[in-house]
């Protein structure tokens, strides 16, 4: 069943006189539970597909289909409650905030998700988070003295705290070593598989792909 | 989450060295603040504790008190019709003590009114300033122009004018001792500016310190001090907040990509610039009352506690002001450009 769906959409760009179409009518269901892999050379407009899927930019045309709306036609502050509530993100580098703790980090995504649970269920669901992301023992840490794979598991129990609907992951293993990108990339997949999330992730290593459901090519700014 | 506190906490040294300026900027402002505020004291206590209404000098006389003579005429028809009214004059001059040592006075006589100090012929009523020179109650002064003596009846609480300590004496003393017959002004209580006389000129309290030599000149140059000072600490407050936002544009363009809303972001940025102000203000402020009460006799300062709650407010709306501008940037940011840039 598909629980996002991306329908003919469109980008383009002015570069000074020159209107450039970086995205050229995408079409692109996403099932529910599974990982879509985008692929592509750079510039085939593939993080680009991804940011305005995820609400991070506006398209120039198309439909974006999610929980029974367009989401382009939905304003600035109803974009960012879907984005709090129904989507998490993981970025090439992990951006944790600075001053926060582990713990910290995660409770501030619960509050920004404006979750319903109490105080003692929230520490409950951060505890189990981190289990599953097995940074239990750092949960008092501050990003400074994390590892560069600790930051990305936190920042990938930062995305799905919440229980969000749909993961949107660009480049999570970019800034990762080959060991430390397939654990990743085992979280994400094992994380989809229990949690029952959607997960679209933006990937230009091939060792990834084993992890994912569906495999998506593009180039120049269309799905081959 | 107290998001505002929590970096507070983890960036001690960088919200400390903002919180320091702050404080020693505020300090400084309500130093001068109580300099500025003694110094008027010390040239204008005389008329600044005279309640509000209507000064009038003759107009002849040009805005220049000791140029000023309302004749009795017209004294007697403004005194009558108006209770309260007094009418008085203003001179320097100097008195000698028993050991012939001359101090520096100003003379000042009245009608009979609650607002002067009502003084017989011969006795004298001086500001406490010349008690602490040795003068001393019963004490007999003299003066080159007084064919007798005036003898010390007592002492009054900050009376001075244009720098010098007040002398209070009886009307036909002071025609004696100047040779006139007239006095030089008539205040009237509670009077508005509707309120005009032939020959006359009349002003406001304010606009009649003004005609004090030096005053306004004085005042105006230590207020421009506190207004600078005021200005710099809100300049302060922006250029900290923007050097911190420029550094935080990746984490605020995350924050809002993971659906933290605008509002929080300056809610936070505001609570910080709360904290800091408080904490620098409530130290700044301790500090200055604590001068206030033991500063030097001979230094002019006087710094009240409402002078200082005005000028706190001042600074938490020029901090609130500062912190907002520079935080005008945070509605530019995109969370896309969040992704674009690096580790924050």
């Amino acid at each position: 069943m598909s629980i996002f769906e991306i329908k003919d959409v469109r980008k383009s760009f002015k570069n000074g006189e020159i209107e450039e179409e970086i995205l050229k009518g995408v079409n692109l269901p996403l099932q529910k539970g599974e990982v879509t892999a985008l692929v592509g050379a750079s510039g085939s407009g593939k993080s680009t597909l991804l940011t305005i899927a995820a609400g991070l930019q506006p398209a120039s045309s198309g439909q974006l289909l999610f929980d029974g709306k367009n989401l382009t036609d939905l304003n600035q502050e109803q974009i960012r409650q879907i984005r709090a509530k129904d989507f998490g993100f993981v970025f090439q580098s992990s951006h944790l905030v600075p001053f926060l703790t582990v713990e910290e980090q995660l409770l501030l995504m619960l509050e920004v998700a404006e979750t319903t649970l109490s105080k003692p269920e929230q520490k409950k669901e951060i505890d189990k988070i981190l289990k599953i992301v097995d940074l239990e023992q750092r949960k008092k840490a501050y990003p400074s003295s994390l590892s560069g794979g600790e930051k990305q598991r936190v920042a990938i129990a930062r995305a799905i705290i919440h229980q969000p609907k749909i993961l949107f992951a660009d480049e999570p293993t970019a800034n990762l070593d080959s060991k430390r990108s397939k654990e990743v990339m085992e979280l994400i997949r094992e994380l989809t598989n229990t949690l029952g999330i959607t997960t679209l992730v933006v990937t230009h290593d091939e060792e990834m792909l084993p992890y994912v459901d569906n495999i998506i090519k593009m180039k120049d700014g269309i799905v081959i | 989450m107290k998001i505002a506190w929590k970096e507070m906490k983890k960036n001690k040294a960088k919200f400390l060295i903002l919180g320091s300026i702050v404080f020693l900027i505020s300090l400084l402002t309500f130093i001068i603040s109580g300099l500025a505020n003694g110094l008027s004291d010390d040239n204008a206590s005389l008329i600044k504790d005279l309640p509000d209404g209507q000064f009038y000098m003759s107009e002849d006389a040009e805005q220049t008190y000791n140029l000023s003579s309302i004749d009795s005429e017209t004294q007697e028809e403004i005194l009558n019709k108006h209770e309260d009214a007094a009418a008085f004059s203003i001179q320097r001059g100097f008195v000698n003590d028993d050991a012939d040592k001359q101090h520096g006075v100003v003379f000042v006589t009245s009608t009979e009114s609650d607002f002067f100090e009502n003084v017989k012929k011969g006795e004298i009523v001086l500001d406490q300033s010349l008690k602490e020179d040795g003068i001393k109650v019963g004490d007999t002064l003299t003066n080159n122009q007084f064919d007798d003596e005036f003898v010390v009846k007592g002492f009054v609480d900050q009376k001075k004018y244009s720098h010098s300590p007040v002398a209070y004496i009886n009307t036909e003393d002071y025609q004696q001792m100047y040779r006139v017959e007239d006095m030089q002004l008539i205040m009237i209580p509670d009077a508005d500016d509707s309120l005009s006389f032939d020959g006359l000129e009349s002003f406001s309290n304010k606009a009649f310190l003004n005609t004090i030599p030096s005053f306004s000149a004085e005042q105006m140059s230590l207020n421009m001090i506190v207004w600078f000072l005021v200005v710099i600490s809100g300049m302060l407050f922006a250029i900290f907040f923007y050097m911190m936002n420029v550094q935080k544009i990746g984490l605020y363009g995350i924050l809002k990509a993971i659906g933290i809303k605008t509002s929080t972001l300056f809610k936070m940025m505001w609570t910080q610039m709360f904290v800091i102000t408080s904490i620098s203000l409530i130290l700044s402020v301790s500090l200055s009352q604590l001068f206030n009460s033991f500063a030097p006799d001979g230094m002019p300062f006087s710094l009240s506690m409402v002078t200082t709650i005005q000028l706190a407010i001042v600074f938490f709306v020029i901090g609130f002001i500062g912190a907002t501008l520079s935080g005008l940037q945070i509605r530019k940011v995109g969370p896309l450009q969040a992704i674009q840039q690096g580790e924050v």
